[in-house]
């Protein structure tokens, strides 16, 4: 296509459309994400998010690697939720090798996802409204996260990848006293988060920017495959955790938080009220592993090999659907395993959403599509 | 330079620069999460001297390189550590940016970010806990404190002369 | 009808609370962080206890311990052939490249390898990141204690064989 720019006194009142481009190093956009957009003045006219520049093959990598060491690399491509994706591995493979998992470490298992989801979301909550110009609600954020990332480095060595999932259950007894410095954790953090929530949850100018901004309809969010809080605030009312339950959410009442304006404040609300309902269920979870003795792993053969055939293993991501399709020869390691990310969907709405906005509005729907660009680009 | 400046204004000229780094954060992983956490109140860094507002490269001395630098996002880094002015310094944060670490047998990312460009201080770990930025913070520190610099900043060697040809734009 | 300002009054009662209490900064380089023994900060090795069984070399997910050994005769009086020993000539990891998983230490089947919470190695040059044998022994020194399990639980595996051994020498 050939265009032609005339400036000056023949030009009337048409502009050129400007080819902005925004990233892969910018501070607002979380990460590497690249965004080409064409701006007719403020307005954006269209938006081609660039997405790749965090690709680091995990998927080849893995077809190199033992079940252990996969464990280990899994829990690296969604860095803010690295529990969930070692779970989403372990219960691939488990039920590919037909293990069953004793009571504790599956009690166990649903506190740790729970907390992990506590912690991606306060970083979301923290990181949004910085974006949009709130500095202080992110510092209130972190206070909280070191105390849940305090309890979990406990249990597990690591302060973001634990490595404390293995086939079979976990990799060793939490210490003791652990489940009451936990729940006491918990407490503390739920003690707190009202303060983050009175910063910014009705903040006047907080309003200004989020309400009835980049409104995702139901329709379009199901039709890309969204899923997790963005398609929640929707009105996409899709849970696995209630709807496919895996682990022990079939024995708990799992409170599925939603909102039907699907608007910027919308999808921030659902996140800090997902924030209460997590603690709450890893609190009753707790409480569960408290009842329960015995083991938390099986024994397992010297030399782990998934037999052949291939099983699909999807998990509530605290971003969303996380998916693992796991294809085994009967090998050491997996034939393929493919990763369906929450992230990656998320983010191809953005060239629905962000056409016709305006380049400040562009910064706050960015910011509240709630993705890690490692779980784009994987 | 160094014979120009005599050792008072040298010293005053170091002790400048080491407390106050601008600090840039090339955020690319998992690391950039642990620096944020070092920037907030609980490990506060700016308790040594590193301010955490410079608005891009062109007003940083310092360029943490937190995460994996893939092939694609190689030429960014380069380049922004070019817009940086003299004198700058470069911390490589965790094992990613070290040499590939988990990623060290990728087909997609580089294996190092001293292939690109200078690394003045290496802090390992997966990602390294805020205590460790810390602690590589002050070594740099300890660094720039014996540096010979003189008012253009240190001289350096040629990136060309690093293991590995920088990645150029085909 | 809400009041107008009446979030922004929300927040800075949240900002005026929080000013009345006491920072939750971490002192570091004066105080030294409380850790948990847990904590995976680097790897400690016992080198009398390492056999040269290459296991941890094999099962790391970046291959990032190197290990050379030669083999000595060792003529045990009586026995009718002189026994064969691995000598380990050196034991190094680069810590540039290791990602903290600890399979290693999982897989060790005589403990010779420990993690211990100490972080402080950053170094100027990445070629000072390889610890070498002497290096990691260094470390042996900060090796905490393992925290008791959960009671409801099982105990660890040590225990349950450190129990077993002094049932069988009791016998």
């Amino acid at each position: 296509m050939t265009s032609e720019l005339t400036v000056g006194t023949g030009a009337g009142l048409d502009t050129a459309d400007m080819v902005l481009n925004i990233g892969p190093q910018h501070p607002s956009t979380h990460g590497v994400l690249r965004l080409k957009l064409v701006l007719d003045g403020e307005r954006v006219l269209s938006a081609e998010p660039i997405i790749g520049y965090m690709h680091r093959g995990a998927e080849k990598l893995f077809e190199v690697r033992d079940y252990r060491q996969i464990i280990m690399l899994a829990n690296r491509h969604d860095w803010l939720s690295a529990f969930c994706n070692e779970l989403g591995v372990v219960l691939a493979v488990e039920r590919l090798m037909g293990i069953e998992v004793p009571d504790r470490a599956v009690w166990l298992r649903t506190a740790l996802a729970e907390l992990n989801r506590v912690l991606n979301h306060l970083m979301f909550l923290g990181s949004y409204p910085l974006e949009i110009g709130a500095i202080t609600p992110v510092f209130y954020a972190f206070r909280e996260r070191e105390t849940i990332q305090a309890v979990l480095e406990e249990a597990s060595g690591g302060r973001m990848h634990y490595m404390y999932n293995r086939v079979g259950g976990l990799k060793e007894e939490v210490p003791a006293g652990w489940t009451t410095r936990a729940r006491t954790a918990i407490d503390q953090v739920r003690r707190r988060m009202p303060d983050l929530d009175n910063l910014i949850r009705r903040n006047e100018i907080f309003l200004a920017r989020t309400v009835g901004v980049g409104v995702l309809s139901a329709a379009d969010a199901a039709a890309y495959g969204a899923s997790g809080p963005v398609a929640r605030a929707s009105g996409l009312d899709f849970d696995l955790r209630r709807d496919e339950p895996y682990l022990a959410y079939g024995a708990l009442d799992v409170p599925v938080v939603t909102r039907t304006t699907g608007d910027c404040h919308a999808r921030f609300e659902v996140l800090l009220d997902q924030v209460y309902a997590s603690l709450d269920l890893a609190q009753t979870c707790l409480d569960e592993v408290d009842k329960l003795t015995g083991p938390v792993n099986v024994r397992l053969p010297k030399v782990v090999k998934a037999p052949e055939g291939h099983t699909y293993a999807w998990t509530e991501n605290p971003l969303g659907i996380n998916g693992y399709y796991l294809v085994s020869h009967g090998e050491k390691t997996p034939w393929r395993l493919k990763l369906r990310t929450a992230s990656y969907s998320n983010v191809q709405a953005l060239s629905k959403l962000l056409p016709g906005t305006l380049v400040p509005d562009l910064i706050a729907i960015l910011g509240s599509m709630f993705f890690v660009v490692g779980d784009v680009d994987k | 330079m160094g014979s120009v400046v005599g050792d008072p204004i040298k010293f005053v000229l170091n002790w400048g620069r080491r407390y106050s780094l601008w600090v840039f954060n090339f955020g690319l992983a998992c690391c950039a999460i642990e620096f944020i956490a070092t920037s907030m109140g609980r490990h506060d860094f700016m308790r040594l001297g590193v301010i955490p507002f410079a608005h891009g490269p062109r007003q940083a001395d310092l360029m943490v390189v937190s995460g994996t630098v893939t092939d694609k996002m190689a030429p960014a880094v380069k380049r922004l550590y070019d817009q940086m002015p003299e004198p700058k310094y470069v911390i490589s944060f965790g094992a990613c940016s070290n040499c590939g670490g988990p990623y060290w047998d990728s087909y997609s990312v580089t294996k190092g970010v001293d292939q690109l460009i200078p690394v003045d201080v290496y802090i390992p770990g997966c990602p390294p806990r805020p205590e460790a930025l810390l602690h590589g913070i002050m070594k740099l520190q300890d660094k720039i404190a014996g540096e010979q610099s003189g008012l253009g900043g240190v001289n350096r060697t040629d990136v060309k002369a690093l293991t590995a040809p920088p990645v150029r734009r085909p | 009808m809400e009041l107008p300002g009446k979030g922004l009054v929300k927040g800075l009662a949240v900002t005026l609370g929080t000013l009345t209490q006491r920072t939750g900064t971490q002192q570091y380089p004066d105080v030294e962080p409380d850790l948990p023994p847990r904590t995976r900060g680097v790897i400690a090795l016992i080198e009398e206890n390492c056999t040269v069984c290459m296991l941890c070399a094999r099962e790391c997910p970046d291959w990032c311990i190197y290990i050379d050994s030669h083999k000595e005769e060792v003529v045990v009086p009586g026995a009718a052939r002189a026994r064969q020993r691995n000598v380990l000539d050196r034991f190094a990891i680069d810590f540039s490249l290791c990602m903290y998983c600890g399979i290693c230490i999982e897989v060790c089947p005589f403990d010779a390898l420990h993690w211990t919470p100490e972080f402080e190695y950053a170094e100027h040059d990445i070629r000072d990141l390889l610890h070498e044998k002497d290096r990691l022994e260094e470390w042996v020194a900060t090796v905490p204690a393992p925290p008791a399990h959960d009671h409801r639980g099982e105990p660890a595996k040590e225990q349950t064989a450190a129990a077993k051994r002094s049932g069988q020498s009791a016998v």
